[in-house]
Parts: structure tokens; sequence; C-alpha cells
């Protein structure tokens, strides 16, 4: 590299710590697993030291990869794009454009929110989009650089960024609160199941005088339980909605916080989630199809959330929903409905399944346990497909999928029958067609 | 209804070469009947207990049944593929239990590969596939003409660029 070109600076020195610890912890979890499954510890070993070498030997590897990684990571803003570079041996060096820049998130992984630092997400627009990361950066210097992130996205000079040092204007539209999340776990269907399951296998074993055996039973539905709990309640926690510019912004977390934009030219669709028990109280939980959320298989894949509102009231909802997807009804007065001849795909499910369409978006609603919406705007409709298996031609009925990017949205219209199959295939077809063609004026 | 279901909206369908059906029994029988000659064979000499015996000859007749069911499938499972290039959409249809029928539009293609095994390449024929944003898009035409394959994938590219409707 010659000397002239700009080296870039630096994470935050005790980003190495953070992510070994990190790093080590998962590494540090599944041995500490295999330990109770698995091997007794080394002959002669007490159990204590096997334990404490374990995790001291993670924690070493981890922390020293951590820093070597810090250290070989640099990034740069200069007058066109962000560049980061990285690799201990095999050196990346990834270039983002500004104008390629469709969201910047935040996020403060416990550990880091301890510090006060947090990591900087940027995802680009394209067809195939990457997420970036840096990680991580004192929390005040992360918001700075999102602004200006954000601000030179959108065209706007370093001149007027410079000037310009507030924060830009976000409408709150909701806070769901924390006691609401969690009355709305308690009352969802997995963690009743997981509840009722665990204490089961509990009864079962205190009848039963067999504990150890049934300890296989009862760990995992325990941590099922404890999934749940921390994915709803910990992660949502303080679930705040605001409108920004461009798109909305989520903010959330307990021990972990993030701050996550969702633009509204990325939503390719909606799903409305209403549990059993919930739809008694009225209630709904949003999720969104945003592009580029669904195919990212790394390892923060956890911390990837397509949670629009966790849980909400149907105006809420209804308000949500014409934000981002304007003008689509929820339920249309003409569906088209699953045929009775169905039933066999489906014996109860078949009555509460339909799909529609109007000028705005196609709309498929099925489940009578938990009922799910969804909801695809036309414009975002990629292919359509007709589908029909050998049960499905002996009883007159076909599927078909209305396809959109990986995410919770499933618009699917299953067993209708053949003409009306037909018929709302290419409709839609012909409507995402339409949708695609550039606005007149 | 059901003939009419997976019928062509407008020009008829192009068909894919027959030579698929050579390189798909090419493919699936030698293993199968490798299968039951081997099976076969320790089942005819008693190898194991009785049980394993029993055992060996299911799957060996096992083994022919599906090579001889294969052999017929191959042979309507070309038949059943056909695809057309409508004025927006490119529209695949195929299988003979599960029959499908996938629009893609122009505008949502991201990427088009054209794809030949060492035999596909022997008997002249090549797959195309294509992708768009969502995983769910399965739209491959196996079996096409090596050089149709080739203008077919050039074609559609050019009209993916050119129609592009982004995200």
């Amino acid at each position: 590299m010659p000397d002239s070109e700009p080296i870039g600076s630096r994470t935050h020195p005790l980003t190495g710590l953070v992510q070994g610890v990190l790093w080590a912890g998962a590494a540090m979890l599944a041995l500490l697993g295999t330990l109770f499954t698995g091997g007794n510890g080394e002959d002669g070993l007490p159990i204590w030291l096997d334990v404490l070498m374990r995790v001291g030997g993670g924690l070493v590897v981890g922390i020293t990869f951590g820093f070597l990684t810090w250290w070989f990571t640099r990034y740069l803003i200069d007058g066109t794009e962000l560049r980061i570079t990285s690799g201990i041996l095999q050196k990346s060096s990834r270039r983002i454009p500004y104008e390629r820049i469709q969201s910047v998130d935040i996020a403060e992984p416990f550990l880091a929110r301890v510090i006060g630092l947090a990591e900087l997400r940027i995802e680009m627009a394209g067809g195939r989009s990457a997420r970036s990361s840096l990680r991580f950066l004192p929390l005040d210097d992360a918001r700075r650089l999102r602004r200006i992130l954000l601000g030179r996205a959108h065209g706007r000079t370093a001149d007027e960024l410079e000037a310009d040092s507030v924060e830009p204007e976000l409408e709150l539209i909701a806070r769901v609160s924390p006691e609401r999340v969690m009355l709305g776990t308690v009352l969802s269907l997995d963690f009743l199941a997981a509840a009722l399951g665990s204490v089961g296998v509990l009864a079962a074993a205190l009848w039963f005088d067999q504990v150890l055996a049934f300890l296989g039973g009862i760990i995992p539905l325990v941590t099922w339980l404890g999934q749940i709990v921390g994915k709803r309640v910990l992660t949502q926690w303080d679930f705040t909605l605001s409108r920004s510019n461009d798109g909305l912004r989520i903010e959330r977390g307990l021990l972990s916080r993030s701050s996550q934009s969702i633009p509204f030219a990325r939503v390719q669709g909606v799903a409305v989630e209403e549990p059993y028990v919930w739809r008694r109280l009225g209630w709904q939980r949003l999720e969104v199809d945003v592009a580029g959320f669904g195919s990212q298989g790394d390892s923060d894949s956890a911390d990837i959330n397509s949670t629009l509102l966790p849980i909400a009231d149907p105006v809420l909802a209804a308000t949500v929903i014409d934000e981002l997807v304007p003008g689509a009804r929820m339920a249309p007065e003409e569906r088209v409905q699953v045929p009775r001849r169905a039933w066999p795909f489906a014996p109860i499910g078949w009555r509460y399944r339909w799909v529609a369409a109007d000028d705005v978006a196609f709309v498929a609603r099925s489940g009578w346990l938990q009922r799910t919406t969804d909801v695809v705007p036309h414009a975002r409709t990629q292919s359509v497909e007709l589908k029909q298996g050998p049960w499905q031609r002996r009883l007159g009925v076909a599927t078909v999928e209305v396809h959109t990017p990986k995410g919770p949205v499933d618009a699917d219209g299953p067993h209708l029958d053949e003409a009306d199959a037909h018929r709302v295939a290419f409709a839609q077809l012909a409507l995402a067609r339409k949708a695609r063609l550039p606005r007149a004026g | 209804m059901t003939s009419d279901l997976f019928a062509p909206p407008g020009a008829p369908w192009q068909r894919v070469s027959p030579a698929l059906t050579k390189v798909r029994r090419i493919l699936a029988i030698p293993p199968l009947v490798l299968i039951a000659v081997i099976t076969g064979a320790l089942a005819a000499g008693r190898v194991g207990s009785e049980w394993l015996t029993v055992l060996f000859t299911v799957v060996a007749i096992a083994a022919l049944a599906i090579a001889a069911w294969t052999w017929s499938w191959a042979a309507r499972n070309t038949a059943s593929w056909g695809y057309a290039e409508d004025e927006d959409d490119l529209l695949v249809t195929g299988g003979v239990m599960f029959r499908r029928l996938v629009a893609v539009p122009y505008g949502r293609m991201q990427v088009v590969d054209r794809q030949a095994g060492p035999i596909d390449r022997a008997f002249g024929i090549a797959s195309v596939t294509l992708h768009t944003a969502s995983t769910e898009t399965a739209a491959t035409i196996p079996g096409l003409p090596a050089d149709e394959a080739t203008r077919l994938r050039n074609r559609l590219t050019e009209l993916g660029e050119s129609a592009g409707a982004g995200l």
C-alpha cells in the first residue's frame, strides 16, 4: 500500500475483550453441555478443576482471537464511501458506497452495553444485499456515525452534516410497555405449551420417583421455556416504534439494546399473528418481511428481529400497517374461500382460509388456533406459482403461492378450487405487473 | 379443468429435449441395478442370518421395481416440462404427479444460471435456473438443448436488466 493512502481508524480497544468473551461464552456453553451429558471429566481431576480448565481455556482462546481481529480491523470514511478492512490472515476490504446504504442499525449486546460500546450494522441495497458490521464503538460515536452515514446516503453533503449535529426528529408511534409484553408472552400458545409440558414432566418425575430419568425430558422443555422468555420478553423490552423520514425506527431490549431501522422501500410484506387467547383480548402481533433480513445466516441472526410490533391493539396495528402498505384492506369482502371438499388437508382449518386481492396488496388468511394474515403489496410480488399434487388433482383443488423474500410472510392460497386458483394466480401476475410500472406524474 | 389448469396462456409450451429422458435413466438406473445385484447375490449366498437374507431379498426386489418405474417415469417427466416466454414473464411448467407452474416476471429476475453436468454435456443438454429475491422461486428448466439454453439464458439476462424493478 502506498504511504499516501489513509489507513483509517480502529474501533475501540476493548472490542477485542468483548468480542472474545462473546465468542468464548458460546464455546463455553457447548463445553459445559458436554460435561453434563457426556464425559464425567478426566480421571483423577476433580470436577471443578475440569470445569475451570475448560472455561479458562475457552476465555483465553476467545480473547486472543478477539484481540487479533480488532488489531487488524480499520474503518475509513472518505468522499464517496465507507471502507472497512479486516482479516488476520485473509485480508478483506469492503467498500460501502453511500448511495447503496439502505439502513444503519445500532446494536448493543449486553457485555458491550455495560462498557458503553455499541455495534454498527450497515445494510446495503441491491439484489444480494450484504450486511456489514463494525464492532465496537463508543455509543455516541456510533450514533454520530449513523447520522453521518444516513445523511450521506440521502445525498446531504459533508458540510451540511457537520453543521447539523442534532439527531433527526423521530415521531413516536407506539411504545409497548414491558408488562404488556410479559402478559402477552405468558398468554401465548408456545409458552403455555412449554410450561404445561414442564409441569407435567416434573409431576410425572415426582410421582414415579424417578427424577434422573425424567431429567432428560425436563431440560429441553425448560430450555425452550427460557428461550421463549428470552426472545420475547428480554428482546422486546421497552419496545418503541417511531417514524423517521424514510422509514420506521424500532428500539428495544432490556440487557442488549438494539436500534433498528426499517426503510419503507424495503418492506416486502407484513404478517399479522393472532394467537387464540390474544384474539379474545383483541391483541395482535405484527411481523414484517424486510428485504435482506431473512437471508443473513451469520451468528448474529438471533438479533435480527422481524417483529414490527410485539403486541398491539387493532387500532394501532391498523395504523402501522397503513404506514407500510398504504391503502391495504385487511379483510376485503371479495374473498376466495377454500372449498369444503378440501377438508382432508386441514380438517378444522379449511373454513378459515381465504385469499383476496385489492388494488394495493394480496392478502392471505389462515389458521384457527393461531390466525395469520399475510399482506404482500403487489409491487413486491416476486414470482407466482400454481401447484397441484396427486390428491389435490383428485379433489379438483390447487395451491397458489405468491413468493416474497425469505421472512415471516407466507402468502399462500392452499387448496383452492382449481378454477379459482388459476384465476387468482394470473390475476396476481397482472396486478404485480401493473404495480411495477413507474407511476405517471 | 385439470388439463386446462396447466395450459399455456398464450403460445403453446416449448418443450425440452428428449435427451433428458436418456440422461435421467442413465443417472438413476445403473446405481439401482447395482444395488439389486449386490443384495441379490448376498441373499442368494445366504450370507448372515435368516432375517438378513430376507432383508436383502426385499431390498433387491425393491431396487428392481424402482428401476423399472424410473424407466417409465423418465419419459413421462420429460414430456411434462414446458416453458413459454410471455410478454412480461417467463412461465415454466413441469411435473407428472406434482405439477407446477411458475411465473417469473422478467423485472424480478436477479440471476440466471446455465448449468450442465458431464452426462448432460455428453448428450448436449443443459439446465437454466432463475433466481429472484425470493428463495421460494424454484424455476429450473432442465434438459434444454445446449444452444437453446445459452440463448434463453442470454435473453433472460437481457430482459431482466432492461425491465429491472429492483426490490
